[in-house]
C-alpha cells in the first residue's frame, strides 16, 4: 500500500466534507467541496483507496497546493 | 458534568451527526423548468427542478432574459471545476416574484439585474470597498441546510450563487440590484456580467486615464465592453485585437480607433508600432497563457496589463523579468472590481444616453430549449451573444 497526499488546486474555504476517515473511495470521488471565488469546487481523489487522514475541517481556509487529506492507495 | 467532559462528548458526537445527516427536503418547493448540466461536455438537459422557499434574506426572481456567456463554457467543459449537477447561467435580468421575511430592499414586481458578486457587507473586503472579492460563505446556504435547488430530493449545486438558465432563481438579497423599469430586459441582462466585467475592468481595476493608449485582446462580449468602457473613459487610442474581422468591425462601432487581426501572427509588434512604443493599458479578455503574456508584452514603460479572461486552473503565465525595470505591471480583474449596486444603474444611464452600446452585442434571442445551440455558437467564436428570453 502506498500513501497519497491529496492537494487542493485552488485557494478557498472548506464548505462541506463528503467522506469520513476509514471510508473507501474510488477514483474521481469527491472528498470535499471548496468555496472559492463564488464557485463550489470539488477536490477529487485521483485513484481509489482508503481515506486515512483529513487535515482540514469544514470552515477552514485552504491554500493552493495545500495537502487536505491522505489516502492509502489500493494495491 | 464538567466542561472538558462535555466538550469531549461534543467531539465524539459531532462527526457522527455530520456523517449521519441525510438530506430531506423540508418544503415541497416550487417546480420549474431548467437546463441542467449532469456531466461535463454533455448537452444541458431541460428538466423539472424544485426550488426551495425563500429564506429570510433570500429573493425569488423570475428571469425575463439570460445571456449565454463565454464563462459558462469553462464550466461546461470542466476547465474550471464545479460540483455537478448544476444549472449554468449567470447573466440575467428579471422580476421579483417573492421576498424573504427580512428583505426590505426589493418587493414583488421590482425589476432587477442579478450579479454573481454577492457581498456580505461586513467582511474586510466589503468594508474596504472591494465587494467583488467578498468570500463570505453566508450569501449561500450552509452545508446542512436544505439546498436552494433540488431534483427528486437530490441537491442541484447552484452555480455562482445564481443559476440563471432556469425559470426561477432563488438568490441572496445581496446578489441583485433594483433597476428602472424602462430599461429593456435583454440589454439589462448583459449588464449582469459582460458589461460589468469589461467596463468595470477599465473604470475600476485599471482606472484608465483620459488620453491614454489602450489595447484590448479578444473582442467577445467582455472585450467589446472593455473597448466601449475605454471610449467612455476618454482613452486616446483604442486598439482592438481579434482573429475575426466581423468582431473587429463591431469593435470599431463601439469606439476602437485601430484594429489588429492577430491571425497575421505579429499582434504584439503591430500594437507597439501603432502606439509608438507600447500601451499605457492593455486588457486580456480571452483567458489564455499566450494572450496574457502578449498583454504584458504590448505595454510601454509604466504600463499596466489587466487580465480579465479566465485562464484554466493549473496554467502558468511567463513574463520576461527585465520588463519589471520598466515598471510594467500585470494584474487580474474579477467581475470588473464591481460595486454593482452603484455601477449597474450607472451603466443603464450610459445605455439610455447612447454611450454604452448593448444592441450590437446581441446576435439572437432564443428559448431556453435552444441553450445548447447558443453554447455551440460561442465555441465557434464567430458570433456575438445569444440571449434566452423566458415566456412570461
Ligand atoms: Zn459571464
Ligand atoms: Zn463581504
Amino acid at each position: 500500500m502506498s500513501r497519497l497526499e491529496i492537494r487542493s488546486e485552488v485557494t478557498g474555504n472548506v464548505w462541506k466534507i463528503e467522506v469520513s476517515v476509514g471510508d473507501h473511495v474510488d477514483a474521481e470521488d469527491v472528498l470535499l467541496i471548496l468555496e472559492s471565488m463564488k464557485m463550489e469546487i470539488p477536490v477529487e481523489v485521483p485513484s481509489g483507496g482508503t481515506l486515512t487522514e483529513f487535515l482540514v475541517a469544514e470552515g477552514d481556509a485552504v491554500e493552493e497546493d495545500q495537502v487536505v487529506a491522505i489516502i492509502e492507495v489500493d494495491t | 458534568m464538567n466542561m472538558s467532559v462535555r466538550f469531549k462528548i461534543m467531539i465524539v458526537l459531532l462527526p457522527s451527526l455530520l456523517v449521519g445527516y441525510v438530506y430531506t427536503p423540508l418544503q415541497p418547493g416550487i417546480t420549474m423548468k431548467a437546463a441542467v448540466l449532469h456531466e461535463h461536455n454533455t448537452p444541458l438537459e431541460i428538466e423539472e427542478v424544485q426550488v426551495s422557499k425563500p429564506g429570510p434574506r433570500e429573493v425569488l426572481v423570475r428571469p425575463v432574459a439570460a445571456g449565454v456567456c463565454h464563462s459558462d463554457l469553462h464550466f461546461l467543459d470542466g476547465s474550471y471545476p464545479h460540483m455537478l449537477p448544476t444549472i449554468l447561467g449567470h447573466e440575467s435580468a428579471g422580476i421579483v416574484e417573492e421576498v424573504g421575511s427580512d428583505v426590505t430592499y426589493v418587493s414583488k414586481g421590482d425589476h432587477v439585474i442579478t450579479c454573481l458578486s454577492a457581498f456580505c457587507g461586513h467582511c474586510d473586503k466589503c468594508l474596504t470597498g472591494h465587494l467583488a472579492l467578498c468570500q463570505s460563505p453566508e450569501v449561500s446556504r450552509e452545508a446542512d441546510q436544505e439546498p436552494r435547488l433540488h431534483q427528486n430530493s437530490q441537491p442541484i449545486h447552484q452555480f455562482l450563487n445564481l443559476s440563471s438558465f432556469a425559470e426561477l432563481m432563488l438568490i441572496h438579497e445581496h446578489a441583485l440590484v433594483k433597476i428602472r423599469e424602462d430599461m429593456p430586459m435583454d440589454r439589462a441582462a448583459l449588464i449582469g456580467c459582460s458589461t460589468t466585467t469589461g467596463v468595470g475592468a477599465v473604470f475600476h481595476t485599471a482606472k484608465v486615464e483620459p488620453g491614454s493608449k489602450v489595447a484590448v485582446i479578444g473582442c467577445g462580449g467582455v472585450g467589446l465592453a472593455a473597448i466601449n468602457g475605454a471610449a467612455i473613459a476618454g482613452a486616446g487610442q483604442i486598439i482592438a485585437v481579434d482573429m475575426v474581422d466581423s468582431k473587429l468591425e463591431i469593435a470599431k462601432a463601439l469606439g476602437a480607433t485601430h484594429t489588429v487581426n492577430a491571425s497575421s501572427g505579429n499582434a504584439v509588434g503591430e500594437v507597439i508600432e501603432m502606439t509608438k512604443g507600447g500601451c499605457d493599458y492593455t486588457f486580456e479578455a480571452i483567458g489564455m497563457k499566450t494572450t496574457a503574456e502578449q498583454s504584458f508584452q504590448m505595454l510601454g514603460s509604466g504600463g499596466t496589463a489587466t487580465v480579465i479572461g479566465m485562464i484554466p486552473v493549473g496554467t502558468m503565465v511567463e513574463l520576461h523579468g527585465v520588463d519589471f525595470l520598466a515598471e510594467k505591471k500585470i494584474q487580474g480583474s474579477n467581475m470588473g472590481s464591481n460595486r454593482f449596486r452603484i455601477d449597474m444603474p450607472r451603466f443603464i444611464e450610459f445605455y439610455l444616453s447612447g454611450k454604452l452600446h448593448l444592441d450590437e452585442m446581441i446576435s439572437k434571442h432564443i428559448k431556453l430549449e435552444e441553450v445548447n445551440d447558443a453554447l455551440e455558437a460561442l465555441k465557434s467564436g464567430q458570433e456575438a451573444r445569444h440571449v434566452i428570453m423566458f415566456d412570461s
